[in-house]
């Protein structure tokens, strides 16, 4: 009976998701910048990263390969990197280095992947126009970037 | 409590109904454990964590409530409360909170603040269970535009060693901040700023403190930074042992696939208040369990080093790392932490892929010396979309240990083994096993006997079982033993202690 609450809770989770909030935070100029500034016109695919994040490096090139192939459909891809301030000084070059030339932000104090709901690196939210996240893809391994991509192409033609 | 806080979630569900745009939504984390401390006596210790975060969005106004409950047979422990709660008014340009918020300045030499999500902490003494973040309590102010970005603050943060159901409340919170902060874009390539704040402990008079930073892109792939951050009576007085400043200087380049970054730090007699200043540590930060657990802990009594990396991503996947750190502690006698690391990603064929590291560290401080750390990660993909991660991790160290036979000190090797097998059946469904080996006397040694040394190897054997119902309901089981020590996220150490038993865990978003 004490844990009734957390079961009801867990029993309401299933089948929605909430808006992202117009968030704000800096990007690697140290200028801050809006959500809703960047987002795309279709959809925006958020990936939480971070350098330390070893699966983060495997995911990193593909999600810019498919970035490049959606970046004319609007189709937006924003990396939020969750390093705090020991690892920000990696982060620019880490990000370059990988090719990721999409926004980066820089989520220090983990404020925004707390409102998100996220929990772990990397997450992968697909937002809609309206802001709604309509997919939620935890942890990568190899041969999952086809799992997204035939996700942003479902949403595109429906 | 019980009643406020349902009347909180009440007050937000009916605000969400009265706006067109506005919204509620939130997380659960639901933690049961069945088990102990592995030299407990009572070998079923039961204890329910919860936390559940609550937002309110309309238009430019949000709310935040987070509810924290801890139930235990032992009536003492247990808690339920309002943890945090937070209005914010945000546009364009500006933005308000008042309440619990998070804040960080400059690159967190005189403040930081920060939530590790999904951590759930015990504390040791007192065995109670809670989230581990560290928040402010107060009201900011702040106005941004394309020439200027300024700060206000004055907020209590949180001491979070003591967990929610310490009396009284306001030991918590010892110290009272007052900051302003102003950062100017004085064109795209420079910025500059300052900060002041001021200090009050309980019981004791206000300090004074300064910082100026600056963030320089010298070329387009060139960065320079650099804060320092001073008690304003010791303004730039480097050489008195007893002046209290902290000196972040770094640099950061690339060039295609080249990656690297180098940084110097310098503190001395730097620990503000309760410590809710959280310089950035001299040291890498690593992923690996043996190298996570080796961490060197900043000092801020007085501690200067540097560290470099350099890396290269290749076209076809692979990656090198390579980094070299090094940090002198002089607070009081002077020990010596150097590492050095190098990591390699190979990705082989589109199944498989192997990650391997090398550490090589020696630690005067904690005594571990010729500290040799090695580890292969092997990762298959199969044919029907499942796959098999095989993890090995070894660690080996000498150190001088107490020996009862001869009554003195001696070295001593010991050493550290991680393995783990996982298997995923899709990206939702993972199970794991992991097996660890210890001859590290501190170890090994059982706390309850206090006139003997044990000394065979310990080891830690556990299964992992992770389900993702769909995109907002994920299960997670664990049953076994755990092996507990320091752990970091984020640049955030704090210590786990062991478990043996069975944890669930729940998560949902709604």
């Amino acid at each position: 009976m004490k844990f009734l609450l957390p079961l009801l809770i867990f029993a309401s989770g299933f089948g929605y998701n909430p808006e992202v909030p117009n968030f704000r935070l800096k990007n690697l100029n140290n200028r801050t910048v809006a959500f809703n500034s960047l987002k795309g016109e279709q959809f925006t695919v958020i990936d939480f990263w971070a350098t330390w994040c070893k699966p983060c490096v495997k995911s990193i090139p593909k999600l810019v390969e498919i970035s490049d192939e959606f970046e004319d459909q609007g189709v937006q891809f924003i990396g939020i990197s969750i390093d705090g301030p020991r690892n920000l000084a990696k982060v620019k070059p880490f990000a370059r280095s990988l090719g990721m030339t999409y926004p980066i932000l820089l989520d220090v104090n983990s404020e925004v992947m707390a409102k998100l709901s996220v929990r772990a690196v990397p997450t992968l939210l697909i937002v809609n126009a309206d802001n709604e996240i309509v997919y939620v893809h935890e942890g990568y391994k190899a041969g999952e970037e086809t799992e997204i991509r035939e996700k942003i192409l479902k949403l595109l033609s429906e | 409590m019980m009643y406020r806080c349902s009347v909180f979630a009440v007050v937000l569900l009916a605000l969400s109904s009265t706006q067109v745009t506005a919204q509620v939504y939130g997380s659960n984390s639901f933690e049961f454990q069945l088990g102990n401390l592995p030299f407990e006596d009572d070998r079923s210790y039961s204890t329910g964590y919860n936390q559940t975060n609550l937002y309110y969005d309309s238009g430019n106004i949000s709310l935040y409530g987070r509810f924290e409950q801890f139930i235990t047979p032992i009536e003492e422990r247990n808690y339920f409360q309002l943890t945090q709660k937070s209005i914010q008014f945000q546009d364009d340009q500006f933005r308000v909170r008042a309440g619990n918020f998070y804040e960080t300045l400059g690159r967190g030499l005189l403040l930081r603040s920060y939530d590790i999500p999904g951590s759930v902490f015990e504390e040791s003494f007192e065995r109670t269970r809670y989230a581990f973040f560290r928040e402010l309590e107060g009201f900011a102010a702040e106005y941004t535009s394309d020439l200027v970005e300024v700060k206000a603050l004055r907020a209590q943060p949180l001491f979070n060693p003591l967990p929610p159901n310490t009396m009284p409340d306001s030991l918590r919170r010892p110290d009272l901040v007052e900051t302003l902060q102003a950062n100017f874009y004085l064109n795209d390539r420079i910025s500059a700023g300052g900060i002041l704040m001021r200090n009050q402990t309980i019981g004791s008079d206000y300090t004074n403190f300064g910082a100026l930073t600056t963030d320089i892109t010298i070329t387009d792939n060139v960065q320079f930074f650099g804060e320092y951050a001073f008690e304003l009576e010791d303004a730039f007085g480097f050489e008195s042992e007893t002046d209290a400043f902290g000196l972040y200087l770094g640099s950061n380049f690339y060039s295609g696939s080249f990656g690297g970054s180098l940084e110097y730090k310098s503190y001395n007699n730097f620990r503000i208040g309760s410590g809710y200043n959280d310089p950035p540590s001299l040291i890498k930060e690593h992923t690996y369990p043996v190298l996570n657990r080796s961490t060197h802990v900043l000092d801020t009594g007085g501690e200067y080093g540097y560290q470099f990396e350099v890396y290269y991503n290749f076209d076809d996947c692979h990656a090198l790392t390579f980094n070299i750190s090094r940090a002198v502690n002089n607070a009081f006698l002077r020990f010596e932490y150097i590492e050095i690391f190098l990591e390699g990603l190979y990705q082989l064929n589109d199944q498989l892929s192997v990650k391997s590291f090398l550490d090589y560290a020696d630690d005067e401080l904690k005594g571990e010396m010729n500290r040799i750390s090695a580890g292969l990660i092997t990762d298959y993909l199969f044919d029907n979309g499942s796959g098999i991660i095989v993890d090995l991790q070894f660690q080996q160290f000498e150190r001088d240990e107490f020996v009862q036979t001869s009554g003195q000190f001696e070295p001593n090797t010991s050493s550290n083994l991680y393995s783990s097998v996982s298997y995923s059946f899709s990206s939702d469904f993972v199970v794991a096993g992991v097996m660890e080996l210890s001859t590290d006397p501190q170890l090994t040694d059982d706390p309850t006997t206090f006139s003997m040394v044990e000394d065979e190897t310990r080891f830690w054997l556990g299964t992992n079982v992770l389900y993702r119902a769909n995109s907002t309901n994920t299960i997670e089981l664990f049953a076994g033993k755990r092996r507990g020590g320091p752990a970091c996220t984020s640049g955030i150490c704090y210590e786990i202690l062991d478990f043996e038993g069975v944890e669930l865990r729940l998560t949902t978003r709604f």
